[in-house]
């Protein structure tokens, strides 16, 4: 059934529109960074000079090395918390378990702005004042409620009788969890560790609030950069973050459906 | 069951309660301090943070409904940028639907300063979008975009229509095809069964899409941050500045307390809405 009438044709004239409209930034960004001449377009050649060039300022180097390591360590933990909890959601039914993931999900629900400045406050409370803790606890706890939604999501796929049969076969519950259950969710749990990278390693809000002088993730020595200069050697570096994310996009997508781990 | 349930779930449950429940409430506490001299907190349990804002029409008028009506107007257009785009991806397949999906939730991936990077591009002076809108007769001498409302809003739309996009897409995908079809079968247009059909079953979708996109653009502060200037001082950006610029922790916090008590009387105004129209609706049918 292909009737093509006006109202279709409009809807989708429309929809390209809005498509060329979200592509518009990311793809000026891609072609500044590889073109010769600084913000001349249309392009007028290709260079990877920019990238080059990003990639050896010593400060992105080391916004890099923060991000990398605060994505990794921050992912780590979220799902080292998400992981237990998930099972403990999909293996029972019990009162007040809606609430309980409610719970769960509410760092999604405040906004961002105050979840950063209440741990801001918080921490100089407790006496700790900034520091790497905080930025890696902002990082981690904004993060676990998508890790806590994939591993859901795919602990519900796993079948519980893989685990009562190795269980009757005499391993122990760590043995259980190590050899069946780890194994037969590493697809959920490999893109639940590539989503909560990606959210850490681009995260600017909660990044700005809390990083202490010293560990400034790459989006916020980023923004100041370009707070001051917008030359192509930023074009180039925000192209990187830019294919970073895309790569990220594909294996999560692969893996689990991108859609389903962004629905809010 | 506690015994068995509570190993697992303790861990984030109490990282919960200490990174987020305790300090919640301890920005309550601290919205009734004052500042001392040399900007240290001092204890204390008075009202002049509240008052500072509520009784100062400057505040009242170029902040917190400067930004409820931005919130409202980005979000408005969010809505009707979106929704067109959510009816024709719910027909499409195969290839040309994971395309659109990619595209639709890129935005949503790639973080907010590299986006802006390229919005600072198009929105410059003599950038790409004055060039293409004088090319194309929209006007005629260079509009300013950058550090202006008009590229504060343009962002918040990019930001929130990827949002409003999957929510509706959520609503229409659980749309049976064949109501349309019996619709058209008894002589209804193509409008009138988008009204009485279509529109109606996505109600749920529409409602948590504007709850979603209300409260992140209500907040939003990265974006002014970045992009606006002194006439777009968004009560988010100003909590930023008043916690990290002037360290007055009281009145941010002060200003943290009114940014969500407003935030939840509008949602809960959104929700008598959404509920009546929702009641109606059930009520016309029968």
């Amino acid at each position: 059934m292909t009737r093509l009438d006006l109202g279709t044709i409009a809807l989708r004239f429309f929809t390209l529109l809005m498509m060329a409209f979200l592509i518009f930034p990311i793809a000026v960004t891609l072609i500044v960074a590889v073109n010769p001449r600084e913000f001349i377009l249309p392009p007028n050649g290709f260079t990877l000079d920019w990238f080059k060039a990003a990639w050896s300022s010593k400060t992105f180097l080391r916004g890099m090395g923060v991000s990398l390591v605060l994505g990794i360590v921050a992912a780590t933990l979220a799902n080292a918390l998400a992981l237990p909890a998930a099972m403990a959601l999909v293996r029972n039914d019990f009162r007040g378990k809606g609430a309980i993931n409610l719970l769960l999900m509410s760092p999604l629900l405040i906004p961002t702005t105050i979840f950063s400045l209440a741990l801001y406050i918080w921490f100089v409370r407790v006496g700790y004042g900034s520091g790497l803790v905080p930025l890696l606890v902002g990082h981690t706890i904004h993060i676990m409620p998508y890790a806590l939604r994939i591993l859901t999501a795919s602990l519900h796929n796993l079948d519980p009788s893989y685990e009562e049969a190795a269980q009757n076969v005499g391993a122990g519950r760590i043995r259980t969890l190590f050899s069946i259950t780890l194994p037969v969710i590493r697809t959920g749990l490999i893109s639940s560790f590539a989503l909560c990278f990606i959210l850490s390693w681009n995260d600017f809000p909660i990044s700005v609030f809390l990083a202490p002088p010293g560990w400034t993730p790459l989006p916020v020595e980023l923004f100041a950069y370009i707070k001051f200069q917008y030359d192509a050697v930023a074009a180039a570096l925000a192209g990187s973050l830019i294919l970073l994310s895309a790569v990220a996009m594909v294996v999560i997508d692969r893996l689990a459906g991108l859609r389903r781990v962004l629905r809010s | 069951m506690i015994r068995r349930l509570l190993p697992p779930l303790a861990p984030a449950l109490i990282a919960l309660l200490i990174f987020v429940a305790l300090p919640m409430l301890w920005v309550l506490r601290t919205s009734f301090n004052e500042l001392g001299d040399g900007a240290y907190v001092v204890e204390a349990m008075t009202l002049d943070n509240y008052i500072r804002f509520l009784g100062d029409p400057w505040y009242l008028v170029n902040t917190l409904w400067f930004s409820i009506r931005i919130a409202v107007v980005a979000t408005a257009i969010s809505v009707i940028c979106a929704y067109p785009v959510a009816l024709y991806i719910v027909k499409t397949t195969g290839l040309q639907r994971n395309i659109l999906m990619a595209l639709i939730m890129a935005p949503l991936l790639i973080g907010l300063v590299t986006l802006v990077y390229g919005w600072i591009v198009i929105f410059r002076g003599g950038g790409l979008l004055n060039s293409l809108m004088i090319a194309l007769h929209v006007y005629d001498r260079p509009v300013r975009y950058m550090w202006d409302i008009k590229g504060v809003v343009i962002l918040l739309v990019y930001i929130g229509a990827p949002y409003v996009v999957l929510s509706l897409l959520d609503s229409l995908e659980r749309l049976n095809p064949f109501l349309v079809e019996a619709a058209r079968n008894v002589g209804a247009s193509r409008w009138t069964a988008f009204w009485k059909v279509v529109f109606p079953m996505t109600m749920p979708g529409l409602y948590a899409a504007l709850v979603i996109v209300f409260s992140l653009n209500f907040s939003a502060f990265a974006v002014p941050l970045m992009i606006g200037n002194s006439n777009t001082q968004m009560i988010g950006l100003i909590i930023y500045r008043e916690a990290l610029l002037n360290n007055d922790l009281p009145f941010a916090s002060a200003l943290s307390v009114i940014m969500v008590a407003v935030n939840a009387l509008i949602l809960v105004g959104m929700a008598a809405l959404f509920g009546r129209i929702i009641l109606n609706r059930l009520e016309a049918k029968r």
